[in-house]
């Protein structure tokens, strides 16, 4: 036994035999209490990074500018400044050629609104429901805010833990690095899929989960830092990246043009292009206007330049002089989510995020066949894992289907659609005792393509113009429910018959 | 003018990732010698790509991008050296090692829950927020750090208490570490 285990561990691996086999059981049994919210978290992270895409797909009327000029946008902000009520901020993004479309989110503690802004500076008001929906999922599980983001925070150190025992669990990483074994015994090929998916993604997956991680626990970590080293006064911390307000002079003062403090914070910032503007208190005399631009190399905006009620710069802040912390907060985000680089890099995350769905769903795949083999299988968990991967694609997938057909009606529905056919998934596949898992999977694997398949084309249906950004957004749709039948594809009655053997080892 | 340079950068490190994981892949197929050309090749190409669109893109957007194509690149690699086999139902025997196992109380199981979980957390906070505290440089510098310090060893502090079979040891040490890191930065808080 001892000499067998010494041949699966290779001379030079930095840890004994012993200590991989119970690194490797830790591996395990985090992945096991851990595996169906990592993968409820990457799987939506996963179709979240195509918001931008997907609230043009749900509202295909939706104006999507490349380009606005500085006269227009002092109209649509006007415009937003008389919808929304006095003392509201209002965040304004500016479109690019790498991400077209430009914003106005209009936002107080008692009011929230956001619109896309029109080539002649009108304004048509934002309804995404599901993309809403998938994005409150991904960060907070839907729960209260501080709560939900302490269990997705969790979560991603869970994930980073595993990467890091996953790699000192696999003595023959290297070795084995580009073997890839397809259609011999289950276990062996999800063991080749979780590992070679593992170890050539780990840069991206060990950036994901530990900015994941970060975003989920900051308010825990402000916190805490505040009670140790400010004396529990949060705002003492906050305020050391956020520009302190002015003093409150309510008195009422128009909003200056905005035409000139952009001109002026192009000048001031060069080779930068303002991308964001953040106006508080408009329309009142201690009203700011800060103006974010961002460089072509750079991830995340790093030039700012704040203007007052009457449009004198009052602060200007340029890359050279923020600290590296400041730099690298303001990147955390955009690293997260992949919305730096426009279609290609959000593709391109799409990818490594599903390769980070697969290794999830494989390590629990292994250990249930292991279990198997060994013959302690554990049917219960093997119908209620089948439930899990296939039925929230499935899930996912009838939702945005509700949100495209009744919008107005579908919004207030998504949450208890969602919960109720988790909940119900789960029971159903926990009383069919004699059912096999396989059994379980192929009905809700046809279900999730049919529900892409209906996405995918629906908006033909319901008699709205495609624009050419949503055709990518249905083909990858297609491409998913092809996926999801694959593997039911006619074989030959051999490979048929193995197959079928194989339904009870999964 | 970015959006037409990912156009450009995106083929060009797919390639580089291709190429180099290529590379590699000829020379760890060959288990009889050492094929350190192939190997210096390799990691040499995936290297200088990486660099190349840390220069070109910025050293953070531009490795960002350059890790995510790089990757994308050797993955396509392992797809196409992919091996189909005739499906069989006897098993295959895998070289991978075998987790331990072995009869297990439950007390172990919430004990080692209590320090992967909570006192994994405190003692990582107590590293990270005493080097948030102590450490020199600017505050804001030191903070972000220190947040992103925390996430890490919390998950190294998981990864060795889900291992460790000498519990009570595990403990001492991250209880040990979290008093004394609190305490160091407190001190700070209280100067």
């Amino acid at each position: 036994m001892k000499a067998s285990i010494e041949r699966e561990v290779p001379r030079g691996w930095p840890i004994s035999p012993a200590t991989v086999r119970a690194v490797l059981s830790g591996h395990g049994l985090l992945g096991l209490a851990f595996a169906a919210i990592i993968y409820l978290v990457c799987l939506t992270g996963t179709i979240a990074i195509f918001a931008p895409d997907l609230a043009r797909w749900e509202q295909p009327g939706l104006p999507v500018v490349a380009g606005l000029d500085d006269r227009v946008l002092n109209r649509a902000v006007e415009e937003a400044r008389r919808q929304a009520p006095a003392g509201t901020t209002l965040y304004v993004t500016l479109p690019t050629l790498a991400e077209p479309g430009g914003t106005i989110v209009a936002y107080s503690e008692t009011f929230e609104k956001d619109w896309a802004i029109a080539a002649d500076g009108s304004l048509v008001a934002h309804h995404m429901p599901f993309t809403d929906f998938l994005i409150d999922l991904h960060v907070a599980l839907h729960l209260p805010h501080s709560i939900g983001g302490f269990v997705v925070g969790l979560t991603g150190v869970a994930l980073l833990s595993s990467l890091i025992s996953g790699i000192l669990a696999h003595p023959r990483l290297l070795r084995d690095a580009f073997h890839l074994r397809l259609g011999g015994s289950r276990r062996l090929q999800e063991a080749d899929w979780h590992n070679r998916l593992g170890i050539w993604a780990l840069p991206f997956h060990f950036t994901i989960a530990l900015t994941g991680a970060l975003l989920g626990l900051s308010t825990i970590i402000v916190g805490v830092l505040a009670m140790l080293l400010y004396k529990g006064d949060t705002a003492q911390v906050y305020a050391l990246f956020i520009e302190r307000s002015p003093a409150v002079n309510a008195a009422p003062m128009p909003l200056p043009d905005i035409a000139p403090l952009l001109e002026e914070a192009r000048r001031r910032a060069p080779g930068g292009y303002p991308r964001q503007m953040m106006i508080e208190r408009a329309g009142q005399a201690d009203a700011r206007i800060a103006v974010a631009s961002d460089r072509d190399h750079m991830l995340a905006s790093q030039d700012m330049s704040i203007f007052d009620a009457q449009g004198r710069l009052v602060v200007d802040r340029h890359p050279q002089d923020l600290a590296v912390g400041t730099k690298i907060l303001g990147g955390i985000s955009q690293l997260h989510f992949g919305w730096f680089g426009g279609p290609l890099v959000r593709l391109g995350y799409g990818l490594l995020g599903l390769a980070l769905c697969v290794v999830t769903s494989s390590g629990v795949t292994i250990w249930l066949a292991r279990r198997r083999d060994k013959g302690r299988a554990v049917p219960l968990w093997e119908r209620l894992w089948a439930a899990v991967i296939w039925g929230q694609p499935a899930l996912l997938g009838l939702v945005a289907l509700l949100a495209l057909l009744a919008p107005e009606v579908g919004a207030r529905w998504l949450l208890p659609l969602w919960l109720a056919g988790t909940m119900a998934l789960l029971l159903v596949a926990g009383l069919l005792r004699t059912t096999p898992w396989a059994a379980i999977a192929r009905p809700l694997r046809l279900a999730g393509a049919l529900c892409f398949l209906s996405l995918a084309v629906l908006p033909l249906g319901l008699g709205t113009l495609w624009p050419a950004g949503m055709i990518g957004t249905s083909l990858v749709l297609l491409l998913l429910a092809v996926a999801l039948v694959w593997p039911y594809r006619r074989r030959s009655p051999q490979s048929e018959r193995a197959r079928v053997s194989e339904t009870t080892a999964p | 003018m970015p959006v037409f340079m990912i156009v450009w950068l995106t083929p060009v490190f797919l390639a580089a990732g291709a190429g180099g994981a290529g590379l590699l892949r000829r020379a760890w197929l060959d288990r009889r010698q050492d094929r350190p050309a192939l190997l210096l090749g390799g990691w040499g190409l995936i290297l200088i790509a990486a660099l190349a669109g840390a220069l070109v893109q910025g050293p953070v957007k531009g490795l960002a991008l350059a890790v995510l194509m790089l990757s994308l690149g050797a993955l396509l690699v392992v797809l196409a050296g992919a091996v189909r086999r005739s499906p069989r139902t006897t098993r295959e025997r895998s070289l991978a090692p075998e987790p331990l196992e072995g009869p297990s109380r439950a007390w172990r199981g919430w004990l080692k829950a209590l320090l992967a979980g909570p006192l994994g957390m405190t003692a990582a906070m107590a590293v990270a927020f005493c080097y948030s505290a102590w450490a020199p440089g600017d505050p804001r510098t030191r903070i972000v750090l220190g947040g992103l310090m925390m996430p890490i060893l919390w998950g190294l502090a998981m990864t060795w208490t889900l291992a460790d079979q000498k519990l009570l040891r595990a403990t001492a040490v991250l209880a040990g570490t979290t008093i004394a890191g609190f305490g160091l930065a407190a001190v700070r808080g209280l100067l």
